[in-house]
Formats: C-alpha cells, structure tokens, sequence
C-alpha cells in the first residue's frame, strides 16, 4: 500500500512539475521573471562555492604552472611591444581610410563607437554558444549589436538587463552571417556549429573564387544584421563532393573565441 | 520524503551553484559536465524516486534560468533520468552495497551517454531543431566517463541525504 502511495505521489509530483514548466515555457514574460527570482536564489549559493573553490583552485594553478606563467608573460610582454608597433603604424593608415569612408559613405567599424566590456560568465550548457559580459542597457548595449574582440567578430548581443548582457557567439549553432571577401562582388551566408566545430557555410558556387586562408568579412548588405568591413573568419579547409555543383566550407574564428576577457560592443544597431 | 527535501534541496542548489560557477568554465574537450543530471540519477540509483524527481526539477529549473537554451529542458531530461534510474533504484539494481561495484558506474556511464542525445531529441518537441547540431558525440563520450567516475560518490551523498530525513523521523 506504501509503495502504491509513494507512486501516486511520485506522479502527481512529476505531473503538476511538467504542468508547471510547460506553463512557465508557454508564457515567455513569466520565464524572464522567473529567471531574474532564479539568479536570486542561486547567487548565495555560488557565492559560497566560489569562496571556497575559487582560492584552491588559484592555489594549485599557481603551484603546477609557475613556469608556464613566467614564460606567458615574457612572451605576452614581448607581443605588447609589437603591437604597440603596429598600432603607431596603423594609425596613419586608419585616418586615410576614415576619411575615404566617410567620403563614400559607407561605414566603417573605426568611425563607430564602441563599448568595452567583461566577460563575466561563459554559457553553462554545451547547447548554446554564449557569453554574458558587464554592460548592458544603462551603458547603451542593446539586442542586435555586433560584438568585437581579439582579432574579429565575436557576436551579436541576444538579451539585456540594465547592468549586464548576453552575447550569442558565431559559433553558436542559431547564428548566422552574410559575409563577402575580396572585391565584395560575392556574397555568401556563414552558420555557426557548435562550440568547439567553428563555423561552416555550404553550397558554395564552384565559380567563387575562394581557398584556404581568405579572409571573410561581414557584407552589411541593406537590412544585414552587421555593419561592413568586419573580419569574421578565415577559410581553414574547402571540400569538394564529386560531381556537385558546389562546393562546403569549413572556416575558423578570427577572434580567439575560447580565451576572451574583455570584448567591444559596437553601438550600431541593425536596420530593421 | 518530507524530512528528506531540505537536506536534498540544499545540496540540489549548491550542486547547481558549482556547476554555474564552476564547471561552466572547467571544460573537458569543450564539453560540460553535467553535474544537474548526476545527481537526479543517483537519487533516483538509491531508490529515492520523489526525492530523485523533486532534485531533478529544481536542479534543472534553475540552471535553466542560467542558460540560453530552451526553458524546462534540462529539467525534464534530469527527470526522466532520475525516474528511469529510480526503476532500477526500487530493484536494487544500483545498490552500491549488494550490487558488484562496477554496476552504478556503468548505469551512470549509459545515463550520461544518454542525456545530451535526449536533450536533443527533446528539443525537436519544443520546436528547437538546430540542438543537435552540436558537438553531441563529444557531449555523450564526455558525461559518460565523468559519470562513471562520479557515479559512486554522489550515490553515496545520495544515500546520505535521504538518510537525514530519515534519523529526522526517528
């Protein structure tokens, strides 16, 4: 008789809980505030975790990689010193290409201003590519703005609170951007795939004029979802089914999407 | 049950907590390991069916609230794991005492084997096709040798805190 209580009541628990999530899952406004209660309720939690994990986890890091750190920062150092290089001989170049930009009218992400943020959590599921960083709306980030870091695009902000927001990544299997290369007279359309598999795009025309190591970047065609001009990623392997008329690309992240501590968000909104 | 839920509740949120602060940045071969759907499964290996679905919702729902992905999803796969295990649980079959040793482990292994492909395959349900697109057999190999591995300690820290509610009663 127990057990046939135990059972009733099991189900009557895991009914009413579906019930629950499928109300919560239907009804998108409640999930939002559902999710803000849920942060709540966690952050002491974590908080505690982290005071305790945190130093320990520094602690052996710090023992077992000693070396591997001095060395980082001779090699970081010396990076620096090249960048700086580069950078005074950038600068001269990036007037002239403002003001030419300017002249045709077309903008360019130099011109744009830019917000730098924190990357402050990764995404805690292998299902979704993102990251959530320090600004949000009360330092102008709003949904639909590209984000830059390191080297390219890192992605496009999904969500915002007033003190934070989410980015989602190119990777990111939902993702998707128009990108050209060369003389832009070819457009094509990159997914992402997933976390650690890059980005690809497929059905590409045998006539486009592409091969490992060109560099993609956004298109900004009218109603695109990104301005022109930024670099995006670079084509790591093109693949070729006999007899197709077209051809698979497999590309690579410019920015180094698994080692990012701070970002840029461009304050430019998609034309809607 | 009744005594048993603060205890189990407690551990549930903290659980929760490491997974958010911790393992969302210790990742094996880019892949998390899911801690949320561990410890509904051992719950449920324990025999401790209520407890086990009662854990798999409140671990899931909020580490949901934490991710980008479909809302409720983790939970209902944490469930139906802690409800299938919990079957198994009832028989004795993952008794980490009157079983052979390796029997939890690779109960724990075929779960999180298991689980990222359920999550996919769920997500055709909610109208989320592009879950599988992942690097699902990355996620499966991944949970499966961290569960195995895992499988006996949170089945002992299973057994622990359905015990508490248990001397509460005495």
């Amino acid at each position: 008789m127990a057990s046939d209580r135990t059972r009733r009541r099991t189900w009557t628990i895991g009914a009413f809980v579906t019930a629950l999530v499928a109300i919560l899952y239907i009804s998108g406004g409640v999930v939002s505030g559902f999710r803000s209660a849920a942060n709540l309720v966690v952050t002491p939690f974590s908080w505690t975790i982290n005071a305790v994990a945190r130093p320990i986890g520094h602690m052996f890091a710090g023992a077992v990689n000693y070396s591997d750190v001095v060395a980082q920062n001779q090699k970081l150092r010396y990076q620096l010193g090249q960048a700086q290089l580069r950078a005074n001989e950038v600068w001269a170049l990036e007037r002239q290409l403002q003001q030419l930009t300017t002249e045709l009218d077309v903008p360019y992400i130099g011109s744009l201003p830019t917000v730098s943020a924190q990357v402050t959590t990764l995404s805690p599921t292998n299902f979704a590519a993102t990251v959530d960083i320090s600004k949000g709306r009360d330092s102008g980030v709003l949904v639909g703005m590209p984000v830059i870091a390191n080297g390219g695009l890192v992605g496009q902000v999904i969500a915002t609170t007033p003190r934070g927001a989410t980015v989602r990544l190119i990777t990111d299997v939902n993702s998707s951007i128009g990108v050209t290369f060369g003389n832009a007279k070819v457009s094509l359309v990159i997914s992402g795939r997933g976390v650690n598999n890059g980005l690809g795009a497929t059905a590409v025309p045998l006539s486009t004029a592409i091969k490992p190591g060109t560099v993609l970047s956004t298109d900004g065609l009218r109603g695109g979802t990104f301005p022109p001009g930024i670099p995006v990623a670079s084509v790591s392997n093109v693949s070729l089914t006999p007899g197709a008329a077209t051809y698979d690309l497999k590309l690579r992240p410019l920015a180094d999407l698994r080692n990012m501590m701070y970002l840029d968000v461009v304050l430019w909104e998609p034309s809607t | 049950m009744s005594r048993a839920l603060v205890p189990v509740t407690i551990i549930t949120l903290f659980i929760v907590a490491l997974q958010l602060s911790i393992l969302s940045s210790l990742r094996f071969e880019g892949v998390v390991v899911m801690l949320v759907w561990l410890w509904p499964f051992a719950m449920g290996l324990a025999g401790l069916t209520a407890l086990g679905v009662w854990s798999a919702v409140v671990a899931g729902v909020f580490f949901d609230a934490h991710a980008t992905t479909p809302f409720g999803l983790t939970a209902l796969v944490g469930l139906i794991l802690a409800y299938g295990a919990s079957r198994l649980g009832k028989e004795g079959v993952g008794d980490l005492d009157s079983a052979a040793w390796w029997v939890t482990p690779v109960l724990a292994g075929a779960g999180g084997l298991g689980a990222p492909l359920l999550y996919a395959v769920l997500g055709f349900f909610t109208l989320h096709f592009s879950l599988w697109r992942g690097s699902t057999l990355d996620m499966m190999v991944v949970n499966a040798v961290a569960f195995f591995f895992l499988a006996r300690p949170f089945g002992r820290l299973a057994r622990f805190a359905g015990n508490v509610g248990a001397r509460a009663r005495r």
